[in-house]
């Protein structure tokens, strides 16, 4: 070896080992925050924050079956009072009536300042005489049984008043006096993480600690055999990264071992195998290093992304070994093949350079991985590659194999008329679909497998969980703030909901009424002289007994000087989780959140609520807000995608000075991705952004194929050796990633199928119009 | 050797004759018990009666009087129909409890799962008119005395959280026909049903 090879083989080393520490060092996420676009207005702001780390992010549902009911009951029991002494957790419930009481007890203390019916009036002679006479009517109802002995302390019935507020919010069934599902069969339990939803390694943490506390109290409720299901952000969060890890590195596995299998037959030579995945690790490594240097972190998408690298990377090796002749060297062949290799390399990049700065962090770490990984495989193959090939080395099957194929290529030019049939049908089944060609729902977008997807569904249906619907978005300055306009917006939406236009809603002012609001209800409450004189006068004629609301007198005079309920008071009950999801702090200020119920008319509710500021008070519907962010976001990726077409047409058009050479090369890779798209939408999927970032793939190891078969190609000397590195290049590509179609993270089989197909079809196509004139082939 | 045994067996001879002697003739009362009473009721398809309920409310000086009428259908339906002083209807189904006071413009309907101390309390008079002693027991212990023509069933819950609201129900009876109930509040209030003639 010459000392320049030398020196170029040690950087790569030194580059090798630099890669691999930083990415031993790099930070691994799953936020679907970063596939969210990084500059959304304030609405959609708030709606990824909330995702990211809100309290309905940090949720955890949990459900327990495969057990008799009442066996299942002790063991929810168990795990409940096993998770309340975790510190992992800051909520846990299961229904049991131990935790409502404390809940009970806490609204029955302050319910002079919840009650939103406390006014002046409401303690004046004649206002205590109606309560009195409305609860003479209620001791005669059975319903006196449900709302408990209470008279002699709230004769004006307050505690009814903050209850009622509770009431149809819905709720789970009961069964042994705790949640189950509506069938029985499964115990329910709640728990809220301390962490939030996005701090995956912490909610893998909370995760384990649930688990190990169902193993240690399952045997200990004898209750072998009972299983355990979690479901929720973070536990999708967790498996999602768990899974791409695991699906990425058992298929990368399993597509680098056919590949090898397919090369090794081709090669017959374990060292030029070796050798050929040098480009591919060198590129892998390079794209997590950079990716990893330029964002802070990897999301685990572009890290099942590394998988597919393998399918454009390995195939510049291929060519260099399949086009040596047993005459030359490869380095003889490099100079021969490189400009093709090379421009090939530059369409992908230019490909995937659109995406680099699309805005989304999510994308542009897959832009970027591509195009490092890319550029780097490309240079190790041209430059540290052929120091390490054996001399004298040549791939003999490709010999063997050539004139075969150039006989079958002589024949493919016939299949050009049902191959514009293919196309045009194609355009026509893709154009007739419309939009409905793309899924639009943002659940598409989730990493987590669809069954534990149907799991989370079902169990927020047994909880009554709220899904996302449609509420008012409050906005403040300060806690009292919101908490104020909270409570204007709630007084609107009361009015509304008298003329039916909705059916209810639930406001944190509740449950935590703004300091104003509990002051004007504390001074509402008369001193004890003039109470005791107006509750004298109204029971005057009444068959009520003398003496019997003393208590009353006593705990109103107490509330008026009671200090005001604040959120760290609820923080100490099971109300604070509900105070948590529906007020928070966010970057730009406090929130409130509204949730709607039975909305029957989302125009007159809009038209209702334009009495107040917009900027503060905001009608927002979740699922179409989240669905039109993903659309834009979908409709931004597929602008890159074209302008990334259209920056591979321009580099062509510029290398290669012809526009009909350009066509030759572009045709059948436009044909392939058209037929492709077809296909899917044939076999009922949807297309989304994953599938659109495949297809981008599609065209960067197609564009290699119409490269070397393009006639004017300088690399094509030797027509059958060509011929049979592309095909040997197709073959491991269509194998890499048909196995990776087998995967169960949704995106990388969505991948995997969708440049298996297309790298397929652009081979095929790019050889039926080659053959353009027989005398070609 | 066999006199003695002839000795014996007259003496057995008699002893049962004596000993079956008034058991037959107390036959009905020897053999009637829970099961049967419950059998009994258990027959009657549907009833409608008038009531009249009084309330001894600690909170009152005076008892509240009620009266409406009270229907049953087998196997689920109760109804109570107050009339008087104010127009109530309590309607269970089922699973399904429903709770109209037109004065009040109210009405709920809920899950009796959801409550059990209400479900317990419903179930002393449904599980009672229904003859559906496993039901009443997985609420109450129970124990009945007195004979077919005039019996009183005592009904103690079973439940911590249902013996806070109600320490004893005491239903009393003629026949397949029920004449009271008196249900005993653990805070001291009681109340007493009078149950009068069939309605049509």
């Amino acid at each position: 070896m010459k000392s320049p090879a030398r020196r170029r083989v040690g950087i790569w080393l030194g580059c090798v080992l630099a890669c691999a520490i930083i990415v031993a060092r790099s930070q691994y996420g799953a936020d679907l925050a970063a596939f969210l676009p990084s500059s959304p207005s304030p609405t959609q702001r708030f709606l990824v924050d909330e995702l990211r780390e809100g309290a309905v992010s940090r949720l955890i549902l949990i459900g327990i079956e495969g057990r008799p009911p009442d066996e299942l009951g002790a063991l929810s029991r168990a795990l409940a009072a096993r998770l309340e002494k975790n510190e992992h957790f800051s909520y846990v419930a299961n229904g049991a009536q131990e935790g409502w009481r404390a809940d009970g007890e806490f609204l029955l203390r302050n319910r002079y300042v919840l009650s939103p019916a406390v006014t002046a009036e409401r303690f004046s002679a004649a206002g205590i005489r109606r309560a009195l006479e409305q609860q003479l009517d209620l001791l005669s109802s059975p319903a006196s049984m449900l709302t408990g002995n209470l008279l002699p302390r709230d004769p004006t019935g307050e505690m009814l008043q903050v209850i009622e507020r509770f009431q149809g919010q819905g709720g789970p069934g009961k069964r042994e006096g705790i949640w189950f599902s509506a069938d029985g069969t499964r115990a329910l339990l709640v728990v809220q993480t301390r962490a939030a939803g996005f701090d995956i390694d912490a909610q893998e943490q909370a995760l384990a600690q649930i688990r190990a506390a169902f193993e240690a109290a399952a045997p200990e409720q004898h209750a072998a055999g009972a299983r355990l299901l979690v479901t929720g952000p973070g536990v999708f969060a967790v498996e999602s990264r768990a899974g791409i890890k695991r699906d990425a590195m058992r298929f990368s596995l399993l597509g680098t071992l056919l590949v090898s299998a397919i090369l090794l037959f081709v090669y017959r030579s374990l060292r030029v195998l070796a050798l050929t995945l040098v480009p591919v690790a060198s590129g892998a490594l390079a794209g997590i290093a950079a990716v990893s240097l330029a964002f802070g972190s990897v999301h685990g998408v572009t890290l099942g992304f590394g998988a597919t690298l393998i399918g454009e990377a390995v195939d510049y090796a291929i060519y260099l070994f399949t086009n040596t002749a047993p005459d030359s060297t490869p380095k003889t062949t490099l100079q021969r093949i490189w400009p093709t290799l090379r421009l090939g390399m530059a369409t992908s990049v230019f490909g995937f350079g659109a995406m680099l700065f699309s805005g989304f962090s999510g994308l542009s770490q897959l832009g970027l991985f591509s195009i490092a990984g890319l550029v780097v495989a490309v240079s190790v193959t041209r430059w540290v590659l052929p120091e390490l090939v054996p001399q004298g080395y040549h791939v003999r099957t490709a010999a063997a194999l050539g004139p075969a194929l150039m006989r079958w290529l002589s024949h493919a030019h016939r299949l050009r008329i049902p191959l514009l049939v293919l196309v045009i049908a194609a355009v026509a089944w893709l154009a007739g679909r419309g939009s409905t060609v793309w899924d639009d729902d943002l659940s598409s977008l989730n990493p987590a497998p669809l069954r534990m997807q149907r799991v989370d569904q079902q169990m927020r249906a047994d909880l009554g969980a709220p899904d996302v619907g449609v509420l008012v978005v409050v906005r403040g300055d300060s806690e009292q703030a919101v908490l104020e306009s909270a409570e204007r917006a709630s007084a609107t939406l009361a009015a509304l909901q008298a003329e039916g236009i909705l059916a209810g809603f639930d406001s944190p002012t509740f449950y935590l009424p703004s300091a104003g609001a509990q002051r004007a209800r504390q001074q509402a409450i008369p001193d004890a002289a003039t109470l005791t004189r107006n509750l004298a006068a109204a029971a005057d004629g009444l068959p009520f007994r003398a003496g019997t609301f003393a208590a009353f007198v006593e705990e109103a005079q107490a509330a008026k000087r009671r200090a005001p309920v604040t959120s760290q008071d609820l923080a100490r009950t099971g109300l604070g989780l509900k105070l948590q999801a529906l007020l928070a702090q966010r970057r730009d200020g406090w929130f409130a959140m509204l949730p709607l119920r039975g909305v029957s008319d989302m125009r007159l509710l809009q038209a209702g609520l334009s009495k107040h500021d917009r900027s503060q008070v905001a009608l927002l519907d979740m699922k179409r807000e989240l669905d039109v962010l993903y659309r834009g976001y979908r409709l931004r990726a597929l602008g890159f995608a074209v302008l990334g077409a259209v920056a591979i047409v321009v580099l062509l058009m510029l290398t290669l000075r012809s526009a009909k050479r350009s066509w030759d090369v572009v045709a059948p890779l436009a044909a392939a991705v058209l037929v492709t798209a077809g296909i899917l939408l044939a076999t009922g999927t949807r297309l989304n952004i994953f599938h659109l970032v495949a297809l981008l793939l599609v065209v960067g190891v197609g564009s290699n194929y119409t490269l070397f078969f393009e006639r004017g190609n300088p690399g094509a000397a030797d027509p059958q050796r060509t011929a049979t590195s592309v095909l040997f290049c197709n073959l491991s590509t269509v194998a890499g990633f048909g196995v990776l179609g087998f995967a169960a993270t949704p995106l990388l089989s969505a991948i995997g199928t969708t440049v298996a197909t297309g790298a397929f079809l652009s081979l095929v196509f790019a050889a039926i119009l080659k053959a353009r004139s027989p005398q070609q082939g | 050797m066999h006199g003695r045994n002839g000795v014996l067996a007259a003496l057995l001879l008699a002893l049962s004759v004596i000993s079956v002697s008034p058991a037959r003739s107390a036959e009905p009362a020897a053999q009637w018990g829970i099961e049967r009473l419950m059998l009994q009721l258990s027959q009657v398809e549907h009833s409608q009666v008038r009531f009249v309920e009084r309330k001894y409310l600690k909170v009152l000086k005076a008892p509240l009087q009620l009266s409406g009428t009270l229907s049953y259908t087998r196997p689920g339906r109760l109804e109570k129909r107050t009339l008087k002083p104010k127009p109530e209807t309590v309607t269970v189904m089922d699973d399904k409890l429903t709770l109209e006071n037109p004065g009040r413009n109210e009405r709920r309907v809920l899950k009796l799962r959801d409550y059990p101390t209400l479900w317990g309390f419903v179930e002393s008079i449904r599980a009672t008119l229904g003859g559906d002693i496993k039901v009443l027991e997985r609420f109450y212990r129970v124990e009945l005395e007195g004979g077919p023509a005039k019996w009183q069933l005592y009904l103690a819950p079973r439940e911590p959280s249902m013996n806070e609201v109600i320490s004893l129900i005491r239903i009393d009876g003629s026949q397949a026909r029920i004449d009271t109930i008196e249900v005993q509040e653990t805070r001291g209030d009681r109340s007493v049903m009078k149950i009068l003639e069939d309605v049509p």
